[in-house]
């Protein structure tokens, strides 16, 4: 099984890139050892949005389906996290309710993905109607100022956002601090490496196939509709992860979070880092998040600015990723001329030529 | 009973005018490049500075309104010929470049202008019939979305400029083939839909408050009905507008705003789930 | 025993009637060919029996199973398999990978692999294998198709002009894989126009001309049918 780890879905492989993993994970681990609290949280706070970027890596990258409907699925289980934690009173239970969040946030998409793809829509649609129902569900959010807009005790109250939820707790304990940042690094090892896992196997198999000729995968036996199905409800949970691990780790959540420009970010990270690769996903989302908080600190406009340029360049100058490009041309550079090695990477610089003409 | 009666189509024809006024300019992009922009609400937003501005200077307001949406057309052609111009073969690319665009001009103009500008409120006229009261503003903006539809209609059906951009439409390299600037065209076309997009803002700028990020409001109905509509601006939009708006009027009449909206959305949903093609194809088999 | 049995089946689209009222029967075991001139509707009734189009009117039957509501991916699982007429591969996944994806869900691990290296050698692919299969020729792509077509190992194989764009000689060996396949039991049905072709696999012949069933026979009595001669020649078209 652990041999899905690598395959001709994800770049990456052998001794030397396992290394290089060992040691970043082991970076990161030790990070809290010499770092302050206030370093830690902020890297906890960067961390809670890979899972959203995996996601939309998985669906657009492998299955070809465009979904600007990250956020939709973020609000729906940070707000569901919120909702639940404060109904179910705190506590050990806040763990029930966000695994309950995330189930949430994958019902909604699988009722939002039954519509779209049994009903053909894909490509430039489907990134149209994902963003309208994410923009409705922030506008909607917007106006439950008044008190009227309550589930059981927990207040919607509007652009003002929901808070008073208990962060994940276990008995008494909180999770957070280190302690969030150590689930949140263990977390992200968990989905990257199930997600490469997947990839490689044969279900990715058909994911890409759908993404290359869905006609074709058809006519080899597979529904593809059901498969596409999965990766965006497998894709939406993720971001339903990072919705929900947001409203714990601050308490807090508004509808600003949902809808633009927040709606736009995911779509960022992924383009500029490379979206045919989970480890170019990983890395590039990590990055911009850094920049973009060191920025924000100083103008959240010129943050945004900014991430709106990268985009434009990104399609403008490398469609396929400046993280993933050059990470490729490192890679080449800096050995692996074995012959399998050469050979995989004939193979991908082709896949990276055809993709861009 | 005949005010109950005018009351009625006075709240579709204001939901009607909001729908085509906002879809317009997407839909003959769409329609004619298979490109959505994504900076479509910021060209409205573009539309409706460029009016308060003008108005804040002493022009008066269908002046500033109509120097306007020249405005955000002139801006569109240099984006097209700048932008969008190279995307026409990857779709979705082009999605992605006018909404990193989108996200300079509302960022950048939040950074430049800040939140808020001084509004010029709505030109005040109105009249009653029975016991209630209509804005004639409302029933201008009705008056000036039929007229768009019109002029779309002589374009595209009665001039030289219409035949060869439909033949475009149609077959870009045959019409290319055949002698037609298709560079041009679809310059001109872009320019056009931007500058409804600016009419559209220039519209509604005494409506509502102005802020940059004004274009999202816009944007949820523009594209609704570009989806139920298709590429077919005449054939879809139109019809696409009149049906979201008799959804989107009961409920605002009973629920309010933002349930109408909802339902809007849970329709087009359902609508593509039971006609994949979208209502145009519809409407154009029944035509043949 | 009928493997493939079209009652019936007409196709309109708009007022354009491409397929009138056509009976087809596909015997087990045998290879049949459906010939006709251009515009006589061979492809949408390979469509219709794919499954890519809903006929207006009639029924499809596999198997004795009435199969004309379904679609495509369950008539592949039924047991059918298809190459459509232009070659229509995973062009950004290498060929290798293209293949598996067609094996994995029959066969897994060793098994598997081997079944990838025998089909790559019968399709001189071998030596291409990791290469991306956009970069192959028109000519390989359509071999790599017809691979991917029989590593579902179906009862019946549809192809839709598998030659076009081949050289006399892969057309050659395009038939001769044909009939070994057919040798181990597989039932064939070809859309074909290449004359050649069909002298060299057909077992059974069906002509169809402007939508209907215009002859249909044993290959000898095909070939021998003047009328048959005729329209290709143009004679008796209507138009």
């Amino acid at each position: 099984m652990f041999k899905l780890l690598e395959g001709p879905q994800t770049l990456g492989r052998g001794k030397k890139f396992w290394l290089c993993f060992v040691a970043v994970l082991a970076g990161a681990l030790s990070y809290p050892l010499f770092a302050d609290s206030y370093g830690v949280g902020n890297f906890a706070y960067f961390l809670i949005w890979i899972f959203m970027a995996l996601g939309l890596c998985l669906m657009w990258g492998y299955g070809g389906m465009l979904s600007f409907g990250q956020t939709l699925f973020f609000g729906i289980a940070g707000y569901g996290y919120g909702v639940l934690a404060i109904n179910m009173g705190g506590g050990t239970a806040t763990i029930a309710a966000l695994a309950l969040s995330v189930v949430l946030a994958m019902i909604a998409a699988g009722i939002l993905g039954y519509f779209m793809i049994w009903g053909g829509i894909n490509g430039i649609f489907f990134g149209i109607v994902t963003l309208s129902a994410t923009l409705v569900l922030a506008f909607f959010l917007g106006q439950t100022a008044g008190p009227e807009w309550h589930i059981g005790p927990a207040r919607l109250n509007g652009f003002n956002g929901m808070k008073g939820m208990d962060p994940l707790t276990v008995g008494d304990f909180y999770v957070e601090g280190s302690a969030l940042y150590y689930v949140m690094v263990a977390l992200i090892v968990i989905v990257y490496l199930a997600l490469r896992m997947l990839v490689n196997s044969g279900i990715g198999n058909v994911i890409v196939a759908t993404r290359e000729n869905p006609q074709r995968a058809e006519m080899l036996g597979y529904d593809v509709r059901k498969y596409q199905l999965l990766t965006f409800v497998i894709g939406s949970g993720l971001a339903g992860l990072s919705g929900a691990l947001y409203t714990s780790w601050g308490q807090f959540i508004t509808p600003s979070s949902i809808g633009l420009p927040a709606a736009a970010m995911p779509i960022v990270w992924v383009a500029f880092s490379g979206r045919s690769d989970l480890t170019a996903t990983l890395v590039g989302s990590f990055l911009l998040l850094f920049g973009f908080q060191t920025i924000t600190v100083y103008s959240q406009q010129a943050a945004l600015v900014l991430m709106g340029a990268l985009l434009l360049a990104t399609v403008m100058l490398a469609p396929q990723g400046f993280v993933l490009g050059i990470g490729k041309l490192a890679a080449g550079w800096w050995g692996g001329r074995g012959p399998s090695d050469a050979g995989a990477s004939l193979t991908e610089t082709a896949r990276l030529q055809s993709k861009e003409s | 009973m005949s005010a109950e009666v005018f009351s009625l189509f006075y709240q579709f024809a204001d939901v009607f005018a909001f729908l085509i006024l906002s879809a317009a300019g997407l839909a003959i992009v769409f329609g004619m490049m298979g490109v959505i922009n994504m900076a479509h609400g910021e060209f409205i937003m573009c539309g409706a500075y460029v009016t308060v501005g003008l108005v804040n200077l002493g022009v008066p307001l269908a002046i500033a309104q109509i120097l306007a949406a020249v405005t955000a057309g002139l801006i569109g052609v240099l984006v097209e010929f700048l932008v969008v111009r190279r995307f026409y073969k990857r779709p979705l690319d082009s999605l992605l470049a006018t909404w990193g665009l989108s996200l300079i001009v509302t960022q950048s103009m939040l950074l430049i202008v800040g939140s808020a500008v001084r509004g010029i409120g709505t030109p005040e006229g109105s009249f009653a019939i029975g016991d209630y009261t209509f804005s004639t503003y409302r029933l201008v903006l009705f008056g000036c979305a039929v007229a768009v539809l019109a002029g779309l209609y002589i374009i595209f059906m009665k001039t030289r400029f219409g035949v060869i951009a439909r033949a475009t439409m149609q077959n870009a390299a045959m019409a290319k083939a055949l002698g037609a600037r298709t560079g041009r065209i679809y310059a001109i076309s872009f320019g056009i839909g931007t500058g409804l997009a600016g009419l559209c803002g220039a519209l509604y700028a005494p409506t509502m408050t102005l802020i940059p990020t004004m274009g999202a409001t816009f944007v949820v109905e523009s594209f609704v009905t570009v989806v139920i509509g298709g590429a077919n601006v005449l054939l879809g939009t139109a019809p696409a507008a009149v049906f979201l708006a008799m959804i989107r009027m009961a409920l605002n009449a009973s629920y309010g705003q933002i349930i109408g909206q909802i339902g809007m959305l849970v329709a087009v949903i359902v609508i593509i789930r039971v006609l994949p093609e979208g209502l145009s194809s519809v409407l154009v088999r029944r035509g043949r | 025993m009928t493997l493939v049995e079209v009652k019936g089946v007409s196709k309109r689209f708009g007022g354009l009637t491409a397929v009138s009222d056509v009976d087809l029967a596909v015997n087990v075991g045998e290879v049949h060919c459906l010939i006709g001139p251009n515009g006589a509707g061979k492809s949408t009734l390979f469509k219709l029996i794919v499954g890519l189009y809903p006929p207006t009117q009639g029924s499809i039957l596999f198997d004795t199973v009435d199969i004309t509501a379904e679609r495509p991916y369950a008539r592949v699982q039924r047991g059918m398999s298809i190459k459509m007429q232009a070659p229509s591969v995973f062009k950004e996944l290498p060929v290798r990978q293209n293949i598996q994806i067609a094996l994995q869900e029959r066969l897994s691990g060793e098994e598997r692999l081997a079944e990838e290296d025998r089909l790559l050698t019968l399709l001189n692919l071998a030596a291409d294998s990791d290469k991306l299969a956009g970069a192959l020729s028109h000519g390989q792509q359509q071999w790599l198709e017809i691979g991917m077509a029989l590593a579902l190992k179906p009862q019946l194989l549809l192809l839709d002009e598998p030659t076009a764009g081949m050289s006399p000689e892969e057309t050659f060996r395009t038939g001769e894989l044909i009939k070994s396949f057919n040798a181990e039991g597989m039932t064939v049905l070809v859309v074909e126009h290449d004359m050649a072709f069909v002298r060299q696999v057909a077992q059974r012949v069906t002509v169809l001309h402007l939508g209907k069933i215009f002859a249909r026979g044993d290959l000898e009595s095909i070939l021998q049918d003047e009328k048959v001669a005729e329209i290709y020649l143009g004679k008796t078209h209507a138009h």
